[in-house]
């Protein structure tokens, strides 16, 4: 039975972790307190270590927060991260996205900088600043850097946040054996769609959605051990999902993978969800890695990464890049399909939208097709936010009843 | 016997009019048996060549039989090339063909267009027979980002 407005706005009958306001996902003002209380505070996902091998080189990043960055790695090899941002004008220091840099010098002014964000020239420093300012005041602003969990570069503009370690817990630990060996991005590319950050996590965060691909259908859902596979939680909003094994072949034109990965069984499938918008998903053959940056409540950027061994041959890296095209390269069977998911939740729950509830209430035991993986998402950020998801603005139970 | 440039030509605006169209038998039919199909992209930020598509003959069929089981954006695109550069080898009976390709997105909801892609294609071209054949076609996308994508190869 289709439903009036006022039928349409009554909370659902779920306990409140199992809905959230739409308006979560399409405000202004929400987002701009996301970018302080969650985007500022959290450890974000940069770049990969092999994407600055050498010394001097370096890579920017915007990060979520909303200020640019740079990731550079000295000459003592150690990898830093500073605003991306000379200290004199406000110009951007690096353009391009990558790098080799022994001096970072600003093309506005020629002032220069070293990769451990010392100042070490201010053009006609003497004639302009007499004694009153000096290189030794002009440094970098340092953002915290540390690498690890499968050598990614991790930042952190908060400087009092807790170590990366302490962020991440226990949550990554299904993964560490398969972490153990050097690993190397051979794919990138990033994607702008109209929709918001949680919900691309929300989609990497529950299985039900498997509906969509026909791929993980045929290879997934009709094959013994599917919903078996378990969700649990972990603090700080990460979430896994278990392993089984996936059965390639199914698909017509797909092969069982020969490649596979140290320390992960034949076919085996592990994703882990970091909070507020990272993706660990190894796949068998290839680890891919999602970051979220929001660029607005209705507007996302995300960087997709595709890994694999830094020792493979020539011949198993040529493999693990089939394995990853064929359904999450750009023309890959289920790229193209989550995005237009999550492109048509942005259409329908646009800014101005009416609110609507959306619905994480499926209960299955926590196993594949439950929707705890998002309700533990949501209640990390309603703890940051210092706001109900279910009821941001305190409003909703009025305006139900009204 | 020397290549008709006009041929060659009009096999590769024929392609597209073929893919445009989604008439993938008829693209095929325009390629040899030993057809071989790449995707190329070159990512500054990861400084590598990237192949995001790779497929010979017999799987360019497989991927057009298997894209109507799946979800996709029905918008129709349309592919744009300008013929540069033929260079034939008539000891080899092949020629390299380099074309300009633009690729414009119309929305099936208004029909408004958008430049969806660039790149080019680099085509190998078979010319032992009296109508050309596509050998090898290899498109080299300058363009990266196509935000909520698109699973037509172009």
């Amino acid at each position: 039975m289709s439903k009036s407005a006022t039928q349409w706005n009554q909370q659902p009958k779920f306990p409140q972790s199992h809905f959230v306001d739409s308006r979560i996902y399409t405000d202004e003002q929400l987002f701009a307190e996301e970018r302080e209380k969650i985007f500022n505070r959290c450890w974000i996902i940069a770049c990969h270590e092999s994407e600055v091998p050498n010394a001097y080189d370096y890579r920017t990043f915007y990060h979520p927060g909303g200020t640019p960055l740079i990731v550079v790695r000295g000459e003592d090899m150690r990898i830093r991260s500073f605003y991306n941002v000379c200290p004199h004008r406000g110009n951007t220091l690096l353009y391009d996205p990558v790098g080799n840099a022994k001096r970072i010098t600003c093309i506005f002014h020629a002032w220069s900088f070293d990769t451990k964000g010392n100042c070490t020239d201010i053009s006609r420093e003497e004639q302009g600043f007499q004694k009153r300012f000096c290189k030794a005041d002009a440094g970098l602003r340092e953002v915290r850097a540390e690498v690890g969990f499968g050598g990614f570069v991790w930042v952190n503009t908060d400087d009092n946040a807790c170590t990366l370690k302490e962020y991440i817990g226990e949550s990554l630990d299904m993964l560490q054996e398969n972490m153990s060996m050097p690993l190397e991005v051979f794919h990138y590319h990033k994607a702008v769609v109209d929709t918001n950050y949680k919900l691309w996590h929300d989609t990497n965060s529950e299985f039900y959605h498997d509906y969509m691909h026909y791929f993980n259908r045929v290879t997934g859902m009709l094959q013994p051990g599917y919903f078996d596979r378990k969700y649990t939680g972990y603090p700080n909003g990460h979430a896994s999902v278990g392993s089984m094994e996936i059965k390639y072949d199914a698909y017509e034109g797909s092969k069982a993978r020969g490649v596979g990965w140290p320390g992960l069984a034949p076919g085996g499938w592990i994703l882990i969800d970091i909070f507020p918008g990272m993706t660990y998903n190894l796949r068998t053959s290839v680890l891919r890695m999602d970051t979220s940056i929001p660029l607005g409540p209705n507007k996302l950027l995300i960087e997709f990464r595709g890994l694999g061994l830094k020792s493979d041959t020539p011949e198993q890296r040529a493999e693990r890049i089939r394995d990853h095209n064929m359904i999450w390269g750009p023309f890959g069977r289920n790229l193209h399909e989550d995005l237009l998911g999550v492109h048509g939740q942005g259409r329908a729950m646009h800014p101005g939208s009416e609110p609507t509830w959306v619905l994480h209430g499926r209960e299955e035991n926590m196993t594949i097709h439950d929707e705890g993986g998002m309700r533990h998402f949501y209640a990390e950020w309603s703890r940051r936010m210092g706001r109900k998801a279910y009821d941001p603005y305190g409003d909703r139970k009025a305006s139900a009843a009204a | 016997m020397k290549p008709d440039r006009t041929a060659i030509e009009e096999l590769v605006y024929r392609s597209c009019l073929a893919l445009d169209a989604k008439n993938f038998k008829a693209y095929l039919d325009l390629c040899d048996s030993q057809f071989q199909y790449t995707i190329t992209a070159h990512s500054p930020e990861i400084r590598k060549d990237m192949i995001w598509l790779e497929h010979d003959k017999a799987g360019m069929q497989l991927l057009f039989t298997n894209l109507p089981r799946h979800n996709s954006d029905h918008s129709p695109v349309t592919r744009h090339v300008t013929v540069y550069t033929v260079e034939t080898d008539e000891a080899a009976q092949q020629a390299t063909v380099v074309s300009a390709l633009q690729v414009f997105r119309t929305t099936l909801d208004g029909g408004a267009t958008e430049l969806f892609a660039v790149g080019r294609y680099i085509d190998t071209v078979k010319t032992d027979a009296a109508t050309p054949t596509l050998l090898k076609r290899v498109v080299k996308l300058d363009t990266r980002q196509f935000g909520f994508g698109y699973h037509i190869p172009f």
